[in-house]
């Protein structure tokens, strides 16, 4: 499979028709994988649409004590077999962008799999097909790419770790990588002190009225 | 990244030869010096030894993986603490009984997936557990008077049957009766995996397709003996007892490599239960960023050692690991990241391919975009 996936935050409208499409799709049919989640609801309106960014080196899939998370020959990182999962959520908690989601009642862990029934069939997974921005894209990068002002990258920086992803973020500016280093704040952070900037600040009142399942990743 | 060290592999293959051995001494001590055992079995034996040192090795070999023997060290040390035994006994008896004997997880997915897996699983395991103890001699039947049955275990005489009692008809013909459990059950799992879209996009010929051929051409050629034997005068029973015996070997073979090693891989998650359920009693780890408890300290800790052990550096800079941040606060730092990008220092993105293809007269129909 040529074609990935083009995330460009900076046009989601925060509508949310990808986490309702995302239902729909035949490899986890009634469970949304997907995320919108808003950045600072006290500041801003922008929302952040996070899929599965299939690591090249998933940390998911090497965490897993029942080796159920595999690979697939495109590089797309699965959801974990059913037979092994053991439910033990490892992957749930050591994922640097938050992805996979569990079910205790059902032993099951699910994660967004670029839509593997339609994507190995070179259709758009169900949240590309219905974002009205294109702030989700899929398609090859040489068809992709050139229809953006935005620079296509593929990897984040997490403290010392670079993890490099087969699908890309289109940054606005000429970063190689996206640096997360933990700065809790949304604008002005140059203006703060440094030691500020390093600390991570608690959330505002409204951003910590999100459902519980929501922080732990249980569908 | 984590590779199988040599180490590893060598004290794999020591613990799989050993359980092949030890097997072997179980088959010589349980059938009383080979005194009942069924020499026209030997090639079952043969293959039932063999997988089950192969069974040992993969399973050695998967407790190596850094996550699995984390897990497996501390669900034993929590099991094994003194003042909790019984507690603990009473959690992993009543897992067993939801997970492994009811599997209520498979029933919350769906029923008619709970009754194939149920056909299959018990289909399987009632025909392991009457033709094992027979391979290896450690049940036989003696004839007494016209009509008694006496079955031995290890040579030690049991309780004796009428051979034509309703009870000693179900005995013989248990066989037959699994062998239709696990065609049911493949029957159901086939349908849907003709069926389903997403199980038609995921699976593999090897790994789900293969196990329910092997499983229904055992049934089959098993009940084919019966047939045989009972309405056909014995027509064919050789050569069909020679593919019933190659198919069977086939299967104990496939069984330590394919999807079938989930039957021993899946007991796991008894201990994998207990630890959840102990770590919910403990001091809670609170996200460093929104302060909801999300998982417990001893989690955290065991799942930043395997992370680290298996070659990532997730240092913050402000000394903590990634993982201390729950699911969703990961993603909102991201995207923090990703909104501050303009006050950093790089520079704006303004060499976009469009514009440098226009440059060099490459028509994207953007021509008039700006």
């Amino acid at each position: 499979m040529e074609e990935t996936m083009f995330i460009d935050p900076q046009r989601c409208i925060g509508c949310r028709s990808c986490v309702a499409a995302c239902r729909e799709c035949g490899t986890h049919k009634g469970y949304s994988m997907i995320y919108v989640d808003y950045l600072d609801r006290a500041e801003t309106t922008a929302t952040m649409p996070t899929v599965c960014m299939h690591c090249t080196e998933p940390t998911c899939a090497l965490v897993c004590p029942a080796d159920a998370i595999k690979m697939s020959e495109e590089g797309i990182v699965m959801s974990a077999l059913k037979p092994r999962c053991l439910d033990c959520r490892n992957c749930v908690n050591a994922c640097p962008f938050g992805v996979p989601k569990y079910n205790t009642e059902m032993h099951l862990q699910m994660k967004c799999d670029m839509c593997y029934d339609r994507s190995s069939e070179g259709l758009k997974p169900m949240c590309a097909s219905v974002c009205p921005t294109g702030a989700i894209a899929f398609g090859k990068y040489e068809q992709i790419v050139p229809l953006r002002r935005t620079k296509p990258v593929n990897v984040h920086v997490f403290g010392n770790q670079h993890v490099e992803t087969k699908v890309y973020l289109m940054l606005p500016t000429d970063a190689d990588a996206v640096e997360v280093d933990g700065c809790g704040v949304f604008e002005g952070m140059l203006q703060r002190p440094a030691e500020e900037r390093q600390t991570p600040t608690v959330e505002s009142w409204i951003d910590t009225q999100v459902e519980h399942s929501d922080k732990s990743n249980e569908f | 990244m984590h590779t199988i060290k040599t180490r590893d592999k060598f004290t794999s293959v020591v613990y799989g030869l050993a359980a092949s051995a030890g097997l072997t001494l179980l088959v010589i001590v349980g059938s009383r010096n080979l005194e009942h055992y069924d020499a026209a079995l030997f090639g079952y034996t043969v293959a039932s030894v063999v997988a089950f040192g192969a069974i040992v090795y993969r399973y050695a070999l998967w407790l190596s993986r850094p996550a699995t023997r984390v897990y497996w060290r501390r669900g034993w040390q929590l099991f094994r603490d003194r003042r909790r035994l019984a507690e603990n006994t009473k959690s992993a008896a009543q897992t067993i009984t939801h997970n492994l004997v009811e599997q209520r997880f498979i029933r919350r997915r769906g029923f008619t997936r709970w009754l194939m897996h149920a056909l299959i699983m018990w289909g399987c395991l009632l025909s392991a557990a009457v033709t094992f103890p027979l391979v290896f001699g450690w049940i036989h039947f003696k004839l007494e008077g016209e009509r008694g049955y006496r079955t031995y275990l290890f040579g030690f005489p049991l309780n004796a049957l009428d051979g034509r009692s309703i009870a000693a008809w179900v005995m013989f013909h248990a066989l037959d009766f699994t062998a239709v459990m696990v065609l049911a059950g493949c029957a159901i799992a086939i349908r849907r995996r003709l069926r389903d879209r997403g199980a038609i996009a995921l699976q593999q010929y090897m790994l789900d397709f293969v196990p329910h051929l092997l499983l229904i051409s055992v049934s089959v050629t098993g009940l084919m003996l019966t047939v045989s034997s009972l309405w056909l005068g014995g027509y064919m029973y050789s050569f069909i007892s020679l593919t019933h015996q190659a198919l069977v070997i086939m299967t104990l073979f496939y069984l330590p490599f394919g999807k079938l090693f989930h039957v021993v891989q899946r007991p796991a998650s008894v201990g994998v239960e207990l630890y959840q359920r102990r770590a919910r009693e403990m001091p809670q780890a609170a996200c460093a960023r929104c302060g909801v408890e999300f998982v417990s300290e001893m989690w955290l800790g065991d799942l930043k050692q395997v992370v680290a052990e298996l070659g990532f550096d997730y240092t913050m800079p402000d000394g903590r690991q990634l993982q201390d941040y729950c699911p969703r606060c990961k993603r909102v730092m991201r995207g923090l990241s990703y909104a501050s990008l303009p006050d950093r220092t790089a520079e704006v993105f303004r060499g976009s391919r469009a514009e440098r293809n226009v440059e060099r007269n490459v028509d994207f129909g953007l021509r008039n975009a700006d």
